[in-house]
């Protein structure tokens, strides 16, 4: 491998550590915000993206539980989709990359990322239904604009997935041939 | 797996060790391991003909067919 595609590839690798930490900072602080909004609502407004939804756990707990739960799944699969590209990418050797590990690995990052979009859409769909029951979702789209993005890029990584898995079984067929 | 690789049964017939087997085949010991223990997916034509010259004997005698029911009889 070119030293060019090393320089790119150790970026991308530094970069997700980057990614990787805001989203466990983001999913920490949402799981802090979720009890201080149970127990001490007024401490809301000083903690972290400053999510607010005591107005929707006063006027409804199911609605509040069900977007809190979506949002929280969510913001937790989205960081371990990262924890997951980062072990990849520091386990991966670059001279042997076709792997049955990285296929899995591949795999995985694919059902994770379907896996957020999905999730992204139907808790969109949600929040846009609650608008009708008076709610004020307006600060939850933040957590799911994505939605779709997701589910493209879940179902090509799949497809890439599904093809590298049949290449590495091809590769060890090929080295078993005596 | 249906085909039963008897190599080691051969090779016990002519009296000759892995390490014989591999330098008249050319083939490394670690190939030459996988075929004996039964893991290798496939074998190539010239291979079986090398292994065959210097086995001195025919590929009926290092492979055989054998349907799962006759392994579990043949295992028991």
């Amino acid at each position: 491998m070119s030293k060019t595609n090393n320089f790119v590839f150790w970026s991308l690798y530094i970069v997700a550590w980057v990614i990787f930490v805001g989203l466990s900072i983001e999913a920490g602080g949402l799981v802090v915000n979720f009890f201080f909004s149970l127990y001490k609502p007024e401490f809301v407004q000083n903690l972290y993206q400053k999510l607010d939804l005591t107005e929707m756990y006063k006027a409804s707990r199911l609605a509040f539980f069900g977007i809190y739960s979506f949002i929280l799944i969510v913001s937790i699969l989205k960081a371990c989709l990262f924890y997951i590209v980062i072990r990849l990418m520091h386990k991966m050797d670059l001279l042997k990359p076709f792997s049955t590990f990285v296929a899995k690995q591949f795999s995985q990052i694919s059902y994770y990322t379907l896996s957020i979009g999905l999730l992204s859409y139907i808790a969109r769909e949600l929040a846009k239904n609650l608008t009708h029951y008076g709610f004020v979702t307006d600060n939850l789209n933040q957590f799911w604009a994505d939605s779709q993005a997701f589910i493209l890029m879940g179902a090509v990584i799949y497809i890439i997935a599904t093809i590298f898995k049949k290449g590495v079984d091809i590769q060890n067929e090929n080295d078993l041939t005596v | 797996m249906p085909i039963v690789v008897n190599l080691d049964v051969m090779m016990a017939k002519r009296k000759m060790s892995l390490n014989e087997l591999s330098e008249k085949v050319e083939l490394t010991l670690s190939n030459l391991s996988i075929l004996k223990t039964g893991k290798a997916k496939a074998i190539r034509f010239s291979t079986l003909e090398s292994i065959c010259n210097a086995l001195d004997c025919q590929p009926g005698d290092i492979l055989e067919y054998a349907n799962d029911d006759n392994t579990k009889t043949t295992n028991r």
